[in-house]
């Protein structure tokens, strides 16, 4: 397992500096001047302009720049922020964080829904409870993120005025505190719900026929010839079987947390780093934005990693190829 | 199960229907995907027909019309600058359709390239492909599609940008699956008497292999036509997708993020979202419909 971990490791850094170089590229090709925030705009000396682009390495030639860029990247300095006028690293550590307690909350909701639903779907498979669950699944799987987003929205906050609309947390509340906490998971709640939909439809859809496959199986067979309860086969002789596969699937919840924040975090205007980022697009922040791009790069890549390695775990015969 | 579907099965088909024909068959009686099939031809012949439909013009804004509710001359109301929210939809369908047809078919057409390249020759040619769809599919998706949209646009039309764009980002998946189901099919004896007989790769790959997996194909790209029109229409809502001034349904949906149109004026990103919905809805059952029908083992 061990020589698996680390062979999967190392082919990681090929993908790793392939995307650093495309993400490079394509921050050079961005329209717009790059230089925004760090130069003076009320000075439109050409020669002070000249010397700031000197002194900011803008003028060296291309591979120098990706070096430099680069070699400050591992090192932790992301550069400084042409909007916000703060470091970059400081202004992505406070939103990762929001980011984090979303993908975290929506992980978390996704396993207690799909669990409560699929063991329920594929207990009383076939039942009208079956074709109710499968028929939410199938929504879940049909209604796009942003227009569950909106509809909720419309409904729960603006009609019913249970839950708050946009924001990461009730305004005014010390850090720390019980409110505070209480308040912040109010405010994650429907955006968590929204970006776990489709992983709860589709974790749902797998345990129900992985549990109809098992329950024909002989094991079960066996345990109800010796008298062995119902709940008891359900929940622990077929569960057990049914949880392995579905390990798994946790290293793809992180690239669909991933590719769903951006728009999860938009419709809910979460102060996350998805928000952040198309904030850095449209303002052209460049140092945000190839920071970002990068995070969300090594996210997915280590989303894969701990997919492989998860298979590599359940299922040993992986770890030969 | 299986013996159950055997034993209840439809009297079997007359001998000599061609596959096609049995599949047609099969499909026809599946009352759901009829009906999504009867939804998706409306929305589509509607949305093309659109300028022979309504005469109102798109882009012409009404400051003595704006926000009005529905009503007999507006059915469903007016937008913010005063446009017909009806006539936007069918023009914004026209857009979001084109969009999802458009890189459906050059992601299924590109992907099916390369993973029968990559599946057929195998060795280095496969490692070296193989290589490269992991790199594209190791791109966060959203990301780098908004990314390059945003370098790309104002260059060429936009439209045509965001299929560039999104297709060149999406064929991986296609490109595994096509590899994976020509590996196992090249194993077959009537390839091997093909390549025996001195066929060249390109008919055998043509002419034998694509043929046997084209029902796979098929089902996949049903799939990625919902999806595409999902991913073209979440773009817009952000901003990176269709340029506001062509109408999509993206692009009507996206003034929910005022908060006033969203709380007040549903009639404005109610229609489009309701249309988007059924629209995937439609073409999943379609999907399931055809997977059904092409699988030979399901008789119903």
């Amino acid at each position: 397992m061990l020589k698996y971990t680390l062979r999967r490791l190392l082919g990681m850094i090929p993908m790793l500096l392939l995307i650093s170089i495309v993400v490079f590229s394509l921050a050079m090709f961005m329209p717009g001047d790059p230089l925004g925030g760090e130069i003076d705009p009320t000075n439109s000396d050409p020669e002070y302009i000249e010397e700031m682009r000197e002194k900011l390495g803008y003028n060296d030639p291309i591979h120098v720049q990706y070096w430099t860029w680069v070699t400050n990247f591992v090192q932790g300095d992301f550069g400084k922020s042409t909007q916000y006028k703060v470091q970059v690293s400081e202004l992505v550590k406070s939103r990762m964080l929001n980011t984090l307690f979303l993908g975290i909350s929506s992980i978390v909701i996704t396993y207690i829904f799909a669990f409560a639903m699929g063991m329920t779907a594929g207990r009383k498979a076939y039942s009208k409870l079956d074709h109710f669950i499968g028929g939410l699944n199938y929504f879940g799987l049909a209604v796009p993120n942003y227009i569950a987003g909106v509809v909720i929205i419309y409904f729960f906050s603006f009609k019913l005025g249970w839950i708050p609309f946009g924001g990461s947390h009730e305004i005014g509340l010390q850090p720390g505190t019980l409110e505070y906490w209480i308040s912040r998971f109010h405010y994650v709640l429907a955006p968590a719900i929204v970006l776990g939909a489709l992983s709860t439809a589709s974790y749902t859809q797998f345990l129900r026929n992985d549990i109809i496959e098992s329950s024909r199986k002989d094991f079960v067979r066996t345990a109800r010839a010796k008298g062995t309860s119902e709940s008891k086969i359900y929940n622990s002789h077929i569960l057990r079987n049914s949880l392995i596969p579905l390990i798994t699937f946790l290293g793809f919840d992180i690239v669909t947390i991933v590719n769903g924040a951006v728009i999860t975090e938009a419709i809910f205007t979460y102060p996350g780093i998805g928000t952040l980022f198309l904030n850095s697009v449209n303002n052209r922040d460049y140092s945000v934005l190839m920071t970002l791009t990068m995070f969300f790069s090594l996210l997915v890549l280590i989303g894969n990693l701990v997919a492989d390695l998860l298979y590599g775990i359940v299922d040993p015969r992986i770890r030969i190829d | 199960m299986e013996t159950n579907t055997i034993t209840n099965a439809t009297p079997k088909p007359q001998k000599n229907m061609s596959p096609w024909a049995i599949a047609r068959r099969k499909f026809v009686k599946n009352k759901l995907a009829m009906i999504s099939l009867a939804y998706l031809l409306f929305i589509i012949i509607i949305s093309f027909l659109a300028p022979y439909i309504t005469t109102a013009d798109i882009s012409l804004v009404n400051i003595g019309q704006m926000e009005l509710p529905p009503s007999a001359d507006h059915w469903f109301g007016t937008d913010k600058s005063g446009r017909d929210v009806f006539t936007r939809l069918l023009y914004g369908g026209r857009v979001s359709l084109l969009v999802g047809m458009a890189c459906t078919v050059a992601v299924t057409i590109f992907g099916t390239i390369v993973g029968s390249i990559a599946g057929y020759f195998g060795g280095k040619i496969d490692s070296i492909l193989m290589r490269f769809t992991d790199f594209v599919l190791n791109f966060p998706f959203l990301v780098f599609v908004i990314v390059l949209s945003a370098i790309l646009f104002g260059e060429v039309d936009g439209v045509w940008v965001l299929i560039l764009v999104i297709s060149v980002l999406s064929w991986g998946g296609v490109a595994r699956l096509v590899r994976s189901k020509v590996l196992t099919e090249k194993e077959n004896e009537y390839v091997l008497a093909a390549v025996s007989i001195g066929t060249n790769p390109f008919k055998v790959i043509t002419k034998h292999l694509l043929p046997n997996i084209l029902s796979t194909i098929i089902v996949q790209s049903t799939i990625l036509f919902a999806n595409m029109i999902v991913v073209e229409s979440g773009l817009s809502y952000l901003g990176f997708g269709v340029p506001s001034s062509t109408p999509s349904w993206g692009n009507m949906l996206k003034a929910s993020q005022e908060s006033d149109v969203l709380q007040h004026m549903p009639w404005i990103w109610a229609p489009p979202g309701i249309v988007l919905v059924l629209t995937i809805l439609s073409i999943n059952f379609i999907g399931e419909g055809i997977k059904d029908a092409l699988n030979p083992k399901s008789y119903r």
